[in-house]
């Protein structure tokens, strides 16, 4: 077996397809949902881009927030994994970047990140293995999850409450994906 | 080791509990409270794709239909009947999962069918096809979010449903 590679992943730049919200155009709707102020005028082409459309970039954005950030029940860099697998699947380049750096970043450590980028999967431990397989199997169309991948992730030590977290976790990048992915480039 | 099952259902349930088949007595069913925010959340986000205050000209059956096609994509019946069939015959083609005769209809339905199958190989060339079948930015941001919004829904549901069928 060869050793993991040390790995450092560069951020990526996106760039929109479609033309994004210019600030001084916006609507009063279009800026409360990109929570622009005076102090803060600054704001991504990305979030610029959703706010087209400003009340699902709202509900959409607090429900993201929850799902990745809300306290207690399964670690952060454990959602970060279950975004980075479904991404992977997804084929969005740009948040499988940001979410790879991301778990790198929560866990202190980049072999896992290593081991997914060279295809070492023999070298994950069970409890991200099973996170991994759990996001595979939901992130495909039409899901193929089975009670199985349950199953291992309650093998691995995971509760209920912390599946439950899991399995948002994925979810959401099966919509962020969906956006990021397909409305622009990086 | 599941709690003692409430007598009744601390909450009422929503398109969530349906599509993932919860029994209301059920632990899944009460552990979900345990997340208010996602809860609440979802529910938000499939008003705000649905039946948002501003349509932005996408009407409430034509924004059924397209999730009606994308949630055809789960497999899962109990999401599909979430999103009622149209009564109107253009979009039903539509809804339906066949080819629509309308050129809107017809390019909404490629692109659903793309997105839900398969967002990877989607380019910007989709988004023209998008616009040249007379969507505006808006629209296309609106169906985006739409049809990912689905897609979420099909994954959570299908996940929830097998924690109830493993609890």
């Amino acid at each position: 077996m060869s050793a993991l590679p040390r790995i450092r992943v560069k951020p990526l730049t996106w760039t929109p397809h479609l033309a994004p919200v210019e600030i001084d155009d916006a609507t009063p709707a279009q800026l409360a949902a990109m929570q622009v102020t005076p102090s803060a005028k600054k704001i991504s082409p990305y979030v610029r881009t959703l706010a087209h459309d400003p009340e699902s970039y709202v509900a959409r954005t607090t429900l993201f927030n929850a799902i990745m950030y809300v306290e207690g029940g399964l670690p952060r860099q454990d959602r970060e994994l279950g975004a980075l697998s479904a991404s992977l699947l997804n084929g969005c380049r740009y948040c499988a970047n940001v979410h790879a750096r991301q778990h790198a970043k929560l866990s202190g450590a980049s072999e896992v990140i290593a081991a997914i980028w060279t295809g070492q999967m023999e070298k994950l431990d069970d409890r991200d293995a099973a996170i991994i397989d759990l996001a595979e199997s939901l992130t495909c169309t039409p899901p193929v999850a089975e009670t199985a991948q349950i199953a291992r992730l309650k093998a691995a030590g995971m509760n209920e409450v912390e599946i439950i977290d899991l399995i948002h976790a994925i979810a959401i990048f099966g919509w962020a994906n969906r956006l990021m992915h397909t409305l622009g480039h990086s | 080791m599941n709690k003692m099952s409430p007598s009744r259902p601390a909450r009422d349930a929503d398109a969530m509990d349906r599509a993932a088949g919860l029994n209301p007595r059920g632990a899944i069913f009460a552990a979900r409270a345990g997340r208010p925010e996602f809860v609440d959340g979802a529910e938000a986000c499939r008003v705000a794709v649905l039946s948002p205050q501003d349509d932005l000209g996408l009407s409430l059956p034509l924004r059924q239909a397209i999730a009606r096609r994308a949630a055809l994509s789960s497999g899962n019946p109990r999401l599909i009947a979430g999103y009622p069939a149209p009564d109107d015959a253009a979009l039903s083609a539509l809804a339906e999962g066949d080819t629509p005769t309308t050129p809107r209809e017809a390019a909404l339905a490629r692109h659903t069918d793309l997105i839900a199958h398969e967002p990877g190989r989607s380019t910007a060339q989709d988004l023209e096809q998008l616009q040249e079948a007379g969507l505006s930015v808006a629209q296309v941001i609106a169906v985006s979010e739409l049809l990912a919004y689905v897609c979420f829904e099909v994954r959570v549901a299908h996940g929830l449903a097998l924690l109830e069928d493993a609890s």
